[in-house]
């Protein structure tokens, strides 16, 4: 049993390592916009038209 | 054939009909700009917005596109807002007429489309786009017009200036309840531990520790906004809610620490309760901050979708500049369809003004020669000349703004049951505690430690805390089920003993949409050819009276008759030639103009129709004056009913309005014994509520418009319809979304329901209490015990507060 000497502190830093990355997210701004993300990607097919677009999209990203 | 258009889903006027075919069917809209835009969204192969937009979602008509957008182009306009000024840009724009996510796919491809876009993001819930593109291969304008085509229109924002302050403290908030809700699942294994026999071998003071080095930041960091207020409010002398959060979980932590570190053969330790005490409690308090931050960044972007740009005249010609460039005294060139860019007085030309964001009234307003025009109504069809009289934080606008933010600020906050309750449960408590402690001290320190504690932590207001969230959040569901929007909790609460009902009338009370009530013929012609005569000539004319008199042709079944020489000039009437005779349809002074005879025998008449609040429109055949139509704004449904119940209830009733004194009365002639007030300015409003309040009434105020908006704030209740104003919607505590004003009785009805769960479980918390503390006080709860009976008073609770949603199901 010894062993969770060293898996507490693991575990810690692994939540904390967690916390970190969920305070990045928020930085970053992927928590600004909850309703528009989640429907986005329901948008982005294709599924009813299939006439082509005037001139090819120039999005680089 | 469809009944609604087929862009915005509106219903289709038969008096005008707008069709077109696409992809070999065809479609029927409401007016053109909406067919343009559906033409352009299929000429540009994105017809599968269409089929995205959910089905029952109503598109509003297109926005208008400002006109002078080629000045945004201009560096020194960009400026302001661009990140640079180098080849590749990125700007925020606030974008008008998004609706739901068919509305952010639409933009975000058909931007894609144009060259030199880099990227084009759009935030839903903020309406906002960011845009990036290379200044080179395309330009600002160019984007805006793309915008403008597919139905949006966009002005430039500053995203730091315009809500920095607010959206770092909103952070902060969810950064403290994340780390609590990390803290609170990492010491649930470690409490598990220790629960099933850890605390017995010789990890116990191990897990200890750990329970230490989780709940230590927790409590400074995530609890500190408590620990803050609690010591705040302890310097001014005030105890609030703060105060028993703190010292629970301050005195917990404490005495679990003391525990840690003295490591005694007894005792535990309740890192834990701290841990997640303060973790619920944050995501109540985030919960809050959203509504609330909602609520201010409503009226900020009210301000922001105000013109950027105002031509100026000067002995040079004209010259498109910055807002913030103009001066009191420039003369400011309002062109047709723009936005009034600053208050100030006509010196030049006429124009109908829709002033509607200001008042709620929906028939535009006739501006000529040294009128006053505000800042923020929209130019109908004429262009006039203004000279600025109040600039940017001084317009009427501006200072509607300040005002809520002001009784925002000053209104105390709803003074809910359980806040009333608590500085008494404070105080039993920290007695009860200290008399505990003090008593078993004679004895032995642990034990009175141990008790005192235990007395602390059985107290520690979990059911109680509970009883009105629980409640309210139950009482809100129902609510929304039924149309009525409760933004506001604790609004609910004192809605029930609210004394005194302000409603607004314009938009409230009646619809704000104008109907023929009276036709009065004046030669031998039949009322209902004069009605043929004028609809025929009105029907090309966009103006709410023409729209009403068409409406009454077409109740009436009448077929039009063919015209030539069409003219019309907007705010005064109309003429045409119909069948060889000259018809003109209009106001006083459009029959002045064109020398109309025969108007003063009926002076009289007219005299007294008006003071009726009926509005008049003439017709005049070859030269004479023929008839008139009476048009009146009507009460909506059910008012009288709603009226008559509330007063049952002992309710004073009070009406608003900024029209005249005797269109009041007549509008309202009808609903019996209440308060009428006339020619209310908008400014006014929240004084009247406030000069009643100081009487000591409970006001409630039900309004529709953004002048309305202060006093909706300031009334202990504010309850804004659906079909309302933006800025009147986030300022009121609730939202009637079917518009019924029926309604205002229902929410009525829940809010004393609730308002008797709540004090059921303020009971049954205190009596869990009672039975608790004494048990504690003779250091007789183990921990154990505690464990099983604190989840049980919380359940209670809960349970009590479902039955909330048996109210309407009877």
């Amino acid at each position: 049993m010894e062993v969770i000497y060293g898996l507490l502190p693991g575990m810690l830093l692994l939540g904390l390592v967690g916390v970190g990355i969920f305070f990045w997210a928020v930085r970053s701004g992927q928590y600004d916009d909850m309703d528009g993300a989640a429907n986005r990607v329901l948008m982005d097919d294709e599924p009813v038209v299939d006439e082509e677009p005037e001139d090819e999209p120039t999005r680089r990203d | 054939m469809s009944e609604s258009c087929y862009h915005c889903s509106l219903p289709v006027d038969d008096t005008e009909v707008f069709s077109t075919s696409l992809a070999g069917i065809e479609r029927e809209f409401c007016c053109f700009s909406c067919q343009t835009v559906c033409q352009t969204i299929y000429d540009s192969g994105l017809q599968g917005f269409y089929q995205r937009t959910p089905v029952g979602e109503t598109l509003s008509p297109p926005a208008d596109v400002p006109p002078e957008l080629a000045s945004y182009d201009s560096d020194e306009v960009q400026a302001d807002y661009v990140d640079n000024l180098g080849d590749e840009r990125t700007i925020n724009l606030l974008i008008d007429g998004i609706h739901c996510a068919a509305c952010v796919w639409l933009i975000e491809h058909s931007l894609a489309k144009v060259k030199g876009v880099i990227s084009a993001e759009v935030n839903l819930t903020a309406k906002r786009l960011r845009l990036r593109w290379n200044n080179q291969n395309t330009s600002l304008s160019t984007l805006l017009q793309r915008l403008g085509k597919i139905g949006y229109s966009a002005v430039p924002f500053d995203p730091d200036t315009a809500e920095g302050a607010l959206a770092r403290r909103h952070r902060g908030l969810l950064y403290r309840m994340a780390f609590a809700g990390f803290a609170m699942m990492n010491l649930m294994w470690i409490s598990i531990a220790l629960y099933s026999g850890a605390d017995q071998g010789e990890f116990r003071n191990w897990f200890q520790w750990i329970g230490f080095i989780i709940a230590t930041p927790t409590l400074f960091y995530a609890g500190y906004p408590f620990l803050r207020n609690a010591i705040l409010g302890l310097w001014r002398r005030y105890l609030t809610m703060d105060l028993p959060i703190a010292i629970g979980a301050f005195t917990t932590y404490s005495y679990s620490t003391y525990i840690t570190v003295s490591n005694p053969v007894h005792g535990d330790v309740y890192f834990d309760t701290v841990v997640n005490f303060l973790f619920v409690i944050l995501v109540g308090r985030y919960l809050e901050a959203i509504s609330k931050k909602r609520a201010l960044s409503a009226t900020s972007r009210l301000l922001e979708l105000q013109p950027k740009l105002a031509t100026v005249i000067s002995d040079k010609g004209n010259k498109i500049v910055p807002l913030r460039s103009v001066v009191i005294g420039d003369l400011i060139l309002v062109k047709p369809g723009e936005t009034v860019p600053v208050d100030g007085t006509v010196v030049e030309g006429q124009s109908a003004v829709d002033e509607s964001m200001l008042t709620g009234e929906s028939i535009p307003v006739v501006k000529t020669l040294d009128d006053k025009v505000v800042a923020g109504s929209i130019n109908g069809e004429g262009a006039f000349t203004i000279k600025a009289v109040h600039i940017l934080r001084n317009t009427a606008l501006a200072k509607i703004v300040t005002l809520m933010e002001e009784a925002q600020g000053s209104k105390a906050p709803i003074q809910s049951l359980t806040d009333k309750v608590v500085p008494w449960f404070v105080l039993i408590t920290l007695t009860l505690a200290t008399t505990t402690f003090f008593y078993w001290h004679q004895f032995n320190f642990e034990i009175a430690l141990l008790a005192a504690t235990s007395v602390l932590i059985i107290t520690c207001p979990c059911a109680l805390g509970l009883a009105t969230p629980m409640s309210v959040a139950v009482a809100t569901g129902v609510g929304a089920s039924r149309g009525i929007l409760v933004k506001q909790g604790a609004a609910l609460e004192s809605l029930s003993k609210v004394s005194h009902i302000i409603f607004d009338k314009t938009g409230t009370l009646t619809q704000g949409k104008l109907r023929v009530v009276n036709i009065k013929a004046f030669t031998d012609l039949q009322p209902d050819s004069l009605l043929t005569l004028a609809a025929s000539v009105e029907q090309y004319s966009e103006h709410s009276i023409a729209k009403a008199v068409c409406q009454a042709a077409m109740d009436k079944q009448l077929d039009l008759l063919p015209l030539t020489d069409f003219v019309s000039s907007p705010g005064e009437g109309v003429m045409a030639t119909i069948a060889g005779k000259k018809v003109v349809v209009g106001t006083q002074a459009w029959l002045l103009k064109h020398e109309i005879k025969g108007k003063k025998n009926q002076q009289s008449y007219i005299n007294e129709l008006e003071q009726q609040g009926v509005s008049c429109v003439f017709i005049a055949i070859d030269g004479e004056l023929s008839g008139l139509f009476g048009l009146m704004d009507e009460l909506r449904d059910n008012v009288k009913t709603t009226i008559a119940d509330l007063q049952q209830q002992n309710i004073s009733i009070t009406i608003l309005s900024g029209d005249r004194e005797s269109v009041v009365a007549a509008v309202t002639a009808e609903l019996g014994e209440v308060t009428r007030l006339a020619e209310v300015m908008p400014k006014d409003k929240a004084d009247v509520v406030r000069q009643l309040q100081q009487q000591g009434e409970i006001v409630a105020m039900v309004g529709d418009g953004v002048n309305d908006a202060p006093a909706l704030i300031q009334a202990d209740i504010g309850i804004a319809l659906a079909s309302g104003t933006d800025v009147s919607i986030e300022s009121a505590d609730i939202v009637l979304s079917h518009n019924d004003l029926q309604q205002v009785v229902q929410a009525r009805r829940l809010a004393s329901k609730t308002l008797h769960t709540i004090k059921q479980n303020i009971v049954l918390s205190a009596s869990y209490n009672i039975i608790m503390v004494p048990l504690a006080m003779m250091a007789l709860v183990s921990p154990i015990v505690a464990a099983l009976t604190m989840p049980v008073s919380s359940l209670l609770v809960i349970g009590n507060s479902a039955r909330i949603r048996k109210l309407f199901e009877r």
